[in-house]
């Protein structure tokens, strides 16, 4: 178990930082701001991290500091490909899929389809007064368009120092927040961009970093982003093991609703929905749990989002047990023959600072119980259907599509009566819900 | 009257209590914390337990012939463990009460059934699971399982393994974070594991499997906690309590040794000890 990413994000210049920037998008993980991505392969004690960030200010100003594990060469660190990333968000979304009712009066046939799915670098700091400091530059290399700096430090206040000295501008209580990894014998991972390279490559964005290492740790260190975080941010973790399924140690791992009838315009509106409905369920379980979107085997999909990865882009996203061999026993696990190699957990968490103090730590259970985040659209019957069965049927179909906004707006929160308004019910009157008794007798009130 | 004193009989045994407990953190667990508990598991896990406590019965001619330590077990893997397929259930069930006639020394056994079954699962099977995560940490959680738990240990008189063992890991774990500088609500976080009390309350206190006198108790609480704590920060396993009872649960035998003391009883140590069972306080 191990790993660790976060980062905090320290701007050199900018006074902010973040995973920042509008989406307009699907039920992807780029639907919610301040979004950062993480994808995690690991099999027995070795992990390889890519961190993903949507960062949208002047490259120049990125830089980010990572406690991790282990001291990293420059051969651990290596540069991702984004649209590896996209991929697995993709293939793991949370869907949408629309059923057609047939006509009642004939025999049934099922058909399916779904839709939606910088200041004075570092390296020139001298060695002496870094280890005036207490700060040790245990490793130093350029990877791609990064400038990466493995540090270990004696003292929080004196990495605090050499930080800023160095020109990263980092919150007011980074000491504070940097000593608990320092005393767990933990190293920082510094990156920043390499202008020149940068521009060599003529990239528009930046592109994931990745890290392979081993330690039994097997965690993701939340704490320092939340430094200098306002609000709440989301972090979307990918989590890939030849065992089973991934969940959260130290908080709740809760599956996000799904299998829910909602009514048919949500379909133009499926973002909203997403948003609203996470919303309401992260504060249902109390803002302090980890949510399950998607646990599922690669190998396969129903219903695709995506299409599966192929093994290049798996062996792209971390995946190093592939081969078919055996991955390296683990302390609670033997080695285990695999017949399908790479199963994928993904978890949303909506992190802030007072319902998540410590860092998510996270464990691979042999669980291969499939979930994943689905939500229905029925779409009524169209035609005539005047035969008895026809009329059965239409029946419960107002019935049905009542219950529809009701869980709709259980999911959401919205408002009901906005929610029957905005559906259309084919074949008959919008439907109204039935009067209670007491209205029978005393009509509807409006008086305030 | 008469449905009073059926009342009485039925809760004179503490183990009744315990019974009645471990069945509402259950139901809660499901109802509030969403549990994945399937039917065909807790089925597993109760028919076996109670099967082979039959036979075992039997076979070993035991005098105390009872099912409800066999249902306390059941309901323990329940709560604990997980499990893609029932047959997992089924020899976690299988191990936990075959250990209680297997593992014993002078007619008293040394590992606790559920935690035998649960770790030796984890350990030679690719198929269990547990989820320390599982219970969340909300305080009116912690409160409800301290409270809960503490009956049922009062009843049996082995509250001092409980709080020897919950003071010395909050107290490593208080000196670990104050050394480490993290901010007391991460401590708060630590401690208020739902986990982590009702293994404190209900797994450990096993007076049956625990030494028998206080010493011994105490010693043995203090070595849990303390492998606990660095199985815990320094292995990174996270179900660690597990592990450091079940490896130092044969060390009973040897404190039992040292400081000899009168095993326990379930029935007999039971107060206040209804006027017409007095004369059984004797034997």
């Amino acid at each position: 178990m191990r790993l660790l990413l976060t980062i905090l994000i320290l701007l050199i210049s900018a006074p902010v930082w973040s995973f920042c920037g509008f989406y307009v998008a699907k039920a992807d993980a780029k639907l919610f701001n301040k979004t950062s991505q993480v994808v995690l392969a690991r099999d027995g004690d070795r992990t390889v991290l890519t961190m993903s960030n949507d960062f949208q200010g002047d490259v120049k100003d990125f830089a980010i500091v990572v406690p991790v594990p282990v001291v990293l060469q420059k051969g651990q660190v290596h540069v991702g490909d984004r649209k590896v990333v996209e991929r697995l968000d993709a293939f793991s979304a949370p869907r949408l899929v629309e059923y057609f009712d047939e006509d009642p009066c004939l025999p049934r046939i099922y058909m399916e389809k779904q839709s939606v799915p910088m200041p004075t670098a570092p390296a020139d700091m001298s060695r002496s007064r870094a280890e005036a400091l207490g700060v040790k530059i245990e490793a130093q290399f350029t990877v791609g368009e990064y400038d990466i700096l493995i540090l270990s430090a004696k003292e929080s206040s004196g990495l605090e120092i050499w930080l800023r000295e160095s020109g990263y501008k980092i919150p007011a209580a980074a000491a504070e927040l940097l000593q608990p990894y320092i005393r767990s014998n933990m190293k920082f991972f510094v990156a920043r961009v390499n202008l020149k390279e940068f521009e060599k490559r003529g990239f528009q964005y930046l592109r994931p970093l990745q890290m392979a290492y081993e330690s039994p740790k097997f965690m993701l260190p939340i704490r320092l982003g939340m430094a200098n975080a306002e609000s709440e941010q989301d972090l979307v973790a990918y989590i890939l093991s030849p065992v089973g399924r991934a969940e959260v140690t130290n908080y709740r791992t809760v599956k996000i609703p799904s299998n829910m009838e909602i009514p048919i315009f949500v379909k133009d509106e499926f973002a909203d929905f997403y948003r609203a409905m996470f919303q309401r369920s992260y504060e249902k379980e109390g803002k302090n749990s980890v949510f399950l979107e998607y646990a599922w085997d690669m190998n396969w999909c129903d219903p695709c989002a995506a299409e599966p990865l192929t093994p290049e882009e798996l062996k792209k996203a971390g995946v190093f047990w592939m081969n078919g061999q055996d991955g390296p026993a683990t302390r609670n696990f033997a080695p285990v023959p695999r017949q399908s190699n790479v199963y994928i957990t993904r978890l949303r968490v909506r992190y802030g600072r007072p319902k998540f103090p410590e860092d998510l730590v996270f464990q691979v259970t042999p669980n291969r119980e499939n979930f994943q985040g689905r939500y229905v659209l029925r779409h009524p019957f169209k035609g005539e259907a005047n035969c008895p069965e026809g009329r059965e049927y239409r029946k419960g179909l107002r019935q049905r599509v009542e219950q529809e906004a009701q869980t709709l707006a259980q999911l959401t929160g919205w408002d009901i009566s906005e929610i029957r308004k905005k559906i259309g019910i084919p074949g008959s009157a919008p439907v109204e819900t039935e009067p209670s008794w007491w209205e029978k007798i005393f009509g509807e009130d409006k008086d305030d | 009257m008469q449905s009073k004193s059926l009342l009485r009989s039925f809760f004179q045994d503490p183990r009744d209590y315990q019974i009645l407990f471990l069945l509402s953190f259950l139901i809660l667990g499901v109802a509030a914390r969403d549990f994945t508990l399937r039917p065909d598991c807790v089925a597993a896990a109760i028919l076996t337990c109670l099967g082979v406590q039959y036979f075992a019965d039997r076979l070993f001619e035991n005098p105390n012939a009872s099912f409800r330590s066999a249902l306390i077990t059941a309901i323990s893997l329940c709560l604990l463990l997980r499990a893609n397929s029932w047959t997992t259930m089924v020899a976690a069930a299988l191990l936990s009460i075959i250990s209680k006639f297997i593992f014993t020394y002078k007619r008293k056994h040394f590992f606790n059934p559920s935690n035998f079954g649960i770790v030796v699962v984890l350990l030679m099977m690719q198929d269990g699971w547990v989820t320390p995560g599982q219970w969340g940490e909300e305080v009116w959680f912690a409160l409800f399982f301290a409270g809960a738990g503490f009956m049922v240990v009062k009843k049996v008189g082995r509250w001092d393994t409980t709080a020897i063992f919950l003071l010395c890991y909050a107290l490593l774990e208080g000196v670990r974070n104050f050394w480490l500088g993290w901010t007391w609500d991460v401590y708060a976080h630590r401690m208020t594991s739902g986990a982590l009390l009702l293994f404190a309350f209900f797994m450990i206190t096993d007076p049956r499997a625990i030494p028998n006198h206080l010493r011994g108790r105490i010693l043995f609480s203090i070595l849990v906690a303390g492998l606990t704590f660095v199985l815990r920060n320094y292995y990174f396993i996270p179900t660690a309590v597990f592990w450091a009872l079940f490896v130092l649960s044969p060390f009973t035998v040897l404190l039992d040794r040292l400081w000899p003391a009168g095993r326990f009883q379930w029935i007999l140590k039971t107060a206040p000890v209804p006027v017409q069972s007095a004369h059984t306080i004797g034997r």
